[in-house]
């Protein structure tokens, strides 16, 4: 593999850390889901940088395209998931979703 | 390369902020910010339908559901995050990512590849005819979100 | 016309909303339930013939030009498509009575039928990313269905459960394009070829630990199990019985074994890695059953355990070893399928899901009773039912293959697993009657009907078990057994 897709690994990398990070670590529904956002927008760079590298960008941007599709739709039904949250607890911390045990 | 990688850190940069800015509305446009970086960074690697994509998807619409969303949940009470956790991340982030360099480094060339052949169709003939499959998965999952958010929100009658 | 199985499920959701407004009971009810119907007939009738002769590929036409749509069913994919099709059959008649009160029938039919139909693109796919894409397809549907009932509990279960879903979900795509980085291609059959010329041990084992990571969390494998024993009680009943019964194998153990063993082929590294995982997923959640008071929680620590042993089964690598997983994989949709509805009776009818306040049910609700039993026993290997001899197989092929002590730690866990199931049986229908269940009635009519289907079906499958085995599992076995020859050869490139 050429080096440069390993610059991008880096950086794709980074963003998943990140993302990874804030989803342990923060409380708020939307920033949670901000942070999933950050997860994707590294793993859609993955793509996009393997098919740069393998010459084959076609088939990575038909790729990505459906991943950014699919992501919509999974923003969609969370954050539906979450208003309807915070019209039970009036809150948007995590933490008061702490009654099933699991 | 320079204004590659400069896209790229500046990529980092605004996802970092998008996730720790104490303003939602703030957090959502610096998460759009950080859409477009990614967005110009694939038409300069020459996928400019992944650009667009990601510019008038992501950088647009998910941007507006995230606003319409925070809209939405206004009267909900301030959420504290641990400061905590706001501390160690400095911390954490640069031992990552001197780790992350550090494993690059360290695994450059060493993934072996296949040569590939040259690529052949438009971008429409690959994801019309080459990935066709593809496309009905897209339907589908543009169903479940659509009957998703309609179960979602759906009106309680009351004899139900 | 393979392509059946994916748009029919698909047409029909779509046109479920408008039919909804027309008729707001019966019509979706018969429109959903005919389309299960038809794909589980099509499925028995019409796939064993199309396989004899092997794989089936399939490449269509659509408005005169041929487009790409590559789908395979091969003996695999058929035994999965037949479990899918049988326990959504028997889910979706269970849901004409227990969803009335729950509102919106229509579009629960039409989010039920959309999973369906990306659970039967997943088993279809040829190709890593489409395994993908009818992955999420089936998820973000089931998120939705789990929040269904929009209680406070259920919206955490499936907030919880999309949280972790989604990691998931990173680490599978990730592992995808390394691969694809790799070979060049994602799917089943260059990969396979790639693979092999390129002969890169390391990264191939990265690329492994991602999908594991990725599918061990769909298929709830211990330590990745987190969200099920939130997510499987809250959702209602019928859902819980297809999420344990049919989504964590088909997006978590299907797939896994899929690419594992036709795509990457089963080393022995790996095939220690996922006998260990089956192993501790095994044990652990046995003991975790043990504790719980809500009936429907020790189910969902059941179905983490049961799926340890699939796995445990599979990851051996024997033939006899995955004929015994691919059995119990089988065995268990239908008696998870069953445990899961008979318990949505159950708390229809007593409002509870706490075995503390269940007792002596078995007077009142003798059907429902008798098929928990069915169900109960059969999971934990009570001969003669089904469960018995999946279990049977896969010990006798741990012995076989020189594994005596996995062998003994499996046995253990059966009598563990006995041990918590009689506990259930004992607090919920026998025993004696607590005074508040006196006036509670057997269940409507398609909920019992259909729990004394899947209960008739584990007592036959348990008492024809050769002739299940001969017809269903052995083409399923034998295509796996093949392991990479399978997708390099028949299906090509």
């Amino acid at each position: 593999m050429t080096n440069t897709w390993y610059l991008y690994l880096f950086f794709s990398a980074a963003l998943l850390g990140a993302g990874l990070y804030a989803l342990l670590a923060k409380r708020n529904l939307v920033r949670l889901f901000i942070a999933i956002e950050v997860i994707g927008k590294g793993v859609s760079l993955l793509l996009v940088a393997t098919g740069f590298a393998k010459g084959n960008l076609l088939a990575a941007q038909a790729m990505v395209v459906t991943y950014i599709v699919i992501e919509v739709s999974l923003v969609a039904t969370a954050l539906a998931i979450i208003i309807n949250i915070t019209r039970h607890t009036k809150s948007l911390d995590v933490r008061k979703l702490a009654r099933l045990k699991g | 390369m320079i204004v590659q990688t400069a896209l790229l850190i500046g990529l980092v940069l605004f996802s970092v902020l998008a996730v720790f800015l104490k303003d939602l509305i703030r957090a959502a446009i610096s998460l759009a910010v950080a859409s477009l970086l990614l967005g110009i960074i694939f038409f300069r690697l020459g996928a400019s339908y992944a650009g667009v994509f990601e510019i008038s998807v992501v950088a647009g619409l998910i941007t507006v559901l995230f606003i319409l969303t925070i809209a939405l949940t206004n009267k909900a009470e301030e959420v504290r995050e641990s400061r905590l956790a706001n501390v160690i991340f400095p911390l954490f982030f640069v031992v990552f990512i001197a780790i992350d360099a550090l494993v690059m480094k360290g695994l450059l060339q060493k993934i072996p590849a296949l040569p590939s052949g040259p690529e052949s169709g438009t971008f429409g003939e690959v994801l019309w005819k080459g990935r066709t499959l593809d496309l009905v998965g897209q339907i589908a999952v543009i169903l479940a979100g659509v009957f998703s958010v309609l179960a979602l929100f759906r009106k309680r009658d009351k004899h139900d | 016309m393979i392509i059946l199985f994916v748009a029919l499920p698909l047409v029909v959701a779509g046109i479920l909303p408008l039919v909804g407004r027309i008729s707001r009971r019966f019509l979706p009810d018969l429109l959903a339930n005919a389309a299960l119907l038809f794909m589980f007939v099509y499925a028995v009738a019409a796939g064993r013939p199309l396989i004899a002769n092997g794989p089936v590929l399939q490449q269509l036409n659509w408005l005169g030009e041929s487009v790409n749509l590559r789908l395979a069913l091969d003996g695999f994919s058929l035994l999965m498509l037949m479990a899918i099709a049988l326990v959504g059959l028997c889910v979706g008649l269970f849901s004409i009575d227990y969803m009335e009160h729950y509102g919106a029938k229509a579009n629960y039919y039409a989010l039920f039928l959309v999973m369906i139909a990306g659970m039967n693109g997943l088993v279809l796919a040829t190709d890593l990313f489409n395994i993908y894409i009818f992955l999420e397809v089936a998820a973000v549907a089931s998120y939705s269905l789990v929040a269904f009932g929009l209680g406070q509990d259920e919206l955490e279960a499936a907030f919880k459960y999309l949280m972790l879903s989604v990691v998931g979900s990173a680490a599978i795509v990730v592992s995808i394009a390394v691969i694809f980085g790799m070979t060049g291609s994602v799917s089943f059959g260059a990969v396979a070829k790639g693979l092999q010329e390129l002969n890169a041990g390391p990264v191939v084992g990265i690329a492994a630990a991602l999908f594991i990571m990725g599918f061990g969390l769909k298929a709830a494998l211990i330590p990745f199990h987190a969200w099920l024993p939130d997510a499987h009680p809250s959702a209602p009943a019928p859902i819980s019985a297809v999420l344990s019964g049919l989504l964590i194998k088909v997006s978590g153990v299907y797939a896994m074994t899929r690419i594992f063993l036709n795509v990457f082929g089963l080393t022995p590294a790996l095939s220690t890695v996922l006998m260990y995982l089956g192993t501790v997923s095994l044990v652990v959640a046995a003991f975790l059953a043990i504790g719980q008071r809500d009936i429907k929680r020790m189910l969902a620590y059941s179905s983490i355990s049961q799926v340890g042993y699939i796995v445990l089964g599979i990851g051996l690598g024997t033939p006899l070893g995955i004929a015994g997983g691919l059995f119990h994989l089988f065995n268990h949709a239908l008696a998870k399928g069953l445990l899961f509805l008979t318990t949505g009776s159950v708390q229809q009818a007593t409002g509870t899901r706490n075995l503390d306040e269940m007792g002596g049910l078995a007077k009142r609700m003798p059907f429902t009773a008798t098929a928990n039993l069915i169900g109960s026993l059969s999971i934990a290997g009570v001969p003669p039912l089904n469960g018995f001899w999946s279990k049977l197989i896969i010990i006798i092929a741990l012995v076989q293959a020189g594994h005596p002590v996995f062998a003994v730690v499996a046995v253990l866990a059966s009598v563990l697993t006995l041990w918590y199931y009689l506990i259930m049986q004992r607090k919920a229908f026998f025993g004696i009657l607590n005074e508040k269940w006196a006036a509670v009635k057997e269940a409507p009519f398609w909920m019992t009907a259909s729990t004394v289907l899947l209960a008739l079906l584990c007592v036959a499958v348990g008492v024809f078990f050769s002739a299940m085995i001969k017809t269903w599992i052995q083409p399923a076995a034998g295509v796996l057994g093949d392991g990479v020859q399978t997708v390099i050869r028949s299906w090509g490139l």
